[in-house]
């Protein structure tokens, strides 16, 4: 009886953890770049309630009856699937067409990874014009380091091609490469392992390998960058809103069982009147 | 008498034990590839009642029939039939369709002596993922089995494709084959929990003609109107076995305090 009790425990916290989920994806339904989750369960251990067990016809059944013990989460899982590329106004918002990251340099000296490429020129070290993120992180071009444009440059004329190059019109008008100034971008053997360090951000773990570089790895299948563009959120509200409904119709079930255990322990308790 | 008692109380705990089979049913109505599980009750075996000691009876003891000591678990059975498939866009989210099981490499966790030691378990959650090497794992990282029982190692930097039979498509080559295996009789498979099947002694493969949809998962199988039936029907059936112990309470009461007043 109190394994019911468990059993059903297990399975409204399980849905709980859902909605949790389903929630924070529809609050980041219009956060650029951002990747729908979704929750996956399993089953708890099995164990055997009585070990002779006989079929309809009588015959012994080489395995005894076992009762589940519940379900767990077994993961919270990234869906790393494209968004939508929308129109931006700013000359220096870019979105990734592809499996790669932009990197950025946290405060604390270490690499993150984004695919929100929402930047802007600011001034930063050494009074360099920095490519930055929103939040003032400077974003790293292909061999790590920040990417700076002279003073005297026009950030608005900066052109940055699909590999990331960036580019300058000289006297004449004619683009000419900025040199060493190619954003970096970087994709990883197994995304999903990557932690979710909340402002979009990634940082690299044991689970999702280490960064490849894209212009240094020739195997890659190379990502495409679009200037004047940005990622979508790629949550669909269609399907978050049928698996909310899912999720509390299943704790709904579960608080049943949970009432229906504690009645059957009552009726127990009534017996000795 | 007090026989009746027991024979009640047998059929409480029995009610018990089926509400317990169908509630994991319940916590489980949205893990993937879960198969539903039920139970059916057997009637302890008759045993013969003899009349002794009667001298009204002049030849010794009299047979009286055939009466029954109460109720067990029959069997408890899992549902194998074909849960719906939920489309989810990664390439790595296999469903079967159809009859069979991926084989996965196990390694046993924990603190006790079997820890580390690996065995191959069954599924049919095919939420897959690669790992750190390349490696086709499931979500807590055992391993996925090709058709020769070894590792799938892919290169993370290509595009893979899955077709309908279980190969691995990538670059336009085949990389490998998953392993599929279905038995001939389920009976010898045994739960072990984790979404994982184990295999009793007895246990024969045969081919699976399951085909692999990659992009989807299969949902649990789990009717949420049949449980729901089955548990107002066991726990009714809980409460008149509850309501005949009270009734026998009262008729021992009767005997005892009533019964010989002055």
């Amino acid at each position: 009886m109190v394994r019911a009790l468990w059993t059903a425990a297990s399975g409204m916290i399980g849905q709980q953890d859902s909605v949790d989920t389903i929630a924070n994806n529809l609050a980041n339904v219009n956060t650029t770049a951002y990747k729908t989750e979704s929750n996956e369960f399993k089953s708890l251990l099995y164990q055997t309630i009585q070990t002779k067990t006989t079929t309809a016809n009588g015959e012994n059944k080489p395995v005894g009856a076992q009762v589940g013990l519940g379900v767990r989460t077994a993961s919270v899982t990234s869906q790393f699937v494209q968004g939508t590329l929308v129109d931006s106004e700013s000359d220096t918002a870019f979105a990734i067409d592809g499996k790669g990251f932009f990197a950025v340099e946290g405060e604390d000296g270490n690499t993150y990874y984004t695919r929100n490429g929402n930047f802007l020129f600011s001034v930063g070290v050494n009074n360099k014009m920095t490519l930055s993120n929103s939040d003032g992180l400077p974003v790293l071009n292909t061999a790590g380091k920040p990417i700076t444009i002279p003073a005297n440059y026009v950030s608005s004329e900066v052109v940055v091609d699909s590999d990331g190059q960036l580019w300058y019109p000289d006297d004449d008008g004619t683009l000419e490469e900025i040199a060493g100034m190619q954003i970096g971008v970087f994709q990883f053997q197994n995304p999903s392992g990557l932690e979710k360090m909340g402002d979009t951000l990634y940082a690299e773990t044991a689970a999702s390998g280490a960064a490849l570089n894209e212009a240094t790895n020739d195997n890659l299948s190379k990502s495409e960058l679009y200037q004047g563009y940005l990622e979508n959120s790629n949550v669909e509200v269609a399907d978050e809103m049928v698996n909310l409904i899912i999720a509390q119709r299943a704790y709904e079930m579960n608080s049943k069982a949970v009432q229906t255990a504690d009645t059957m322990m009552q009726e127990a308790n009534e017996l000795r009147r | 008498m007090v026989k009746g008692l027991y024979t009640a109380s047998t059929g409480m705990i029995n009610e018990q034990r089926r509400v317990d089979v169908l509630t994991n049913n319940m916590a489980n109505s949205a893990t993937t590839g879960f198969k539903k599980e039920g139970t059916t009750s057997e009637a302890f075996k008759d045993v013969l009642a003899y009349k002794i000691k009667d001298t009204s009876e002049p030849w010794g003891a009299k047979t009286l029939g055939t009466m029954n000591m109460g109720v067990k678990i029959g069997e408890n059975y899992t549902d194998y039939s074909q849960g719906a498939l939920h489309e989810t866009g990664n390439t790595f989210d296999l469903a079967l369709s159809g009859d069979g099981f991926f084989a996965v490499e196990f390694t046993a966790k924990g603190e006790d002596g079997e820890a580390g030691e690996t065995s191959v378990k069954y599924t049919r959650d095919g939420s897959f993922t690669l790992n750190a090497d390349g490696e086709l794992v499931t979500k807590d990282g055992d391993y996925l089995l090709d058709v020769d029982g070894d590792h799938i190692v892919l290169d993370p930097t290509q595009e893979f494709s899955v077709d309908r039979m279980g190969n691995i498509m990538q670059d336009d080559e085949n990389v490998g084959q998953i392993q599929i295996t279905d038995f001939e009789d389920y009976d010898y498979l045994e739960k072990y929990g984790e979404n994982y099947f184990q295999t009793v002694d007895g246990a024969a493969e045969q081919d699976a003609d399951a085909a692999v949809y990659s992009g989807y998962l299969e949902s649990s199988n789990v009717q949420i109107v049949q449980e729901m039936v089955d548990l107002i029907t066991y726990t009714r059936a809980y409460e008149t076995n509850q309501k005949m112990i009270q009734a026998f309470d009262e008729t021992l009461s009767t005997a005892v305090n009533d019964v010989g007043k002055v």
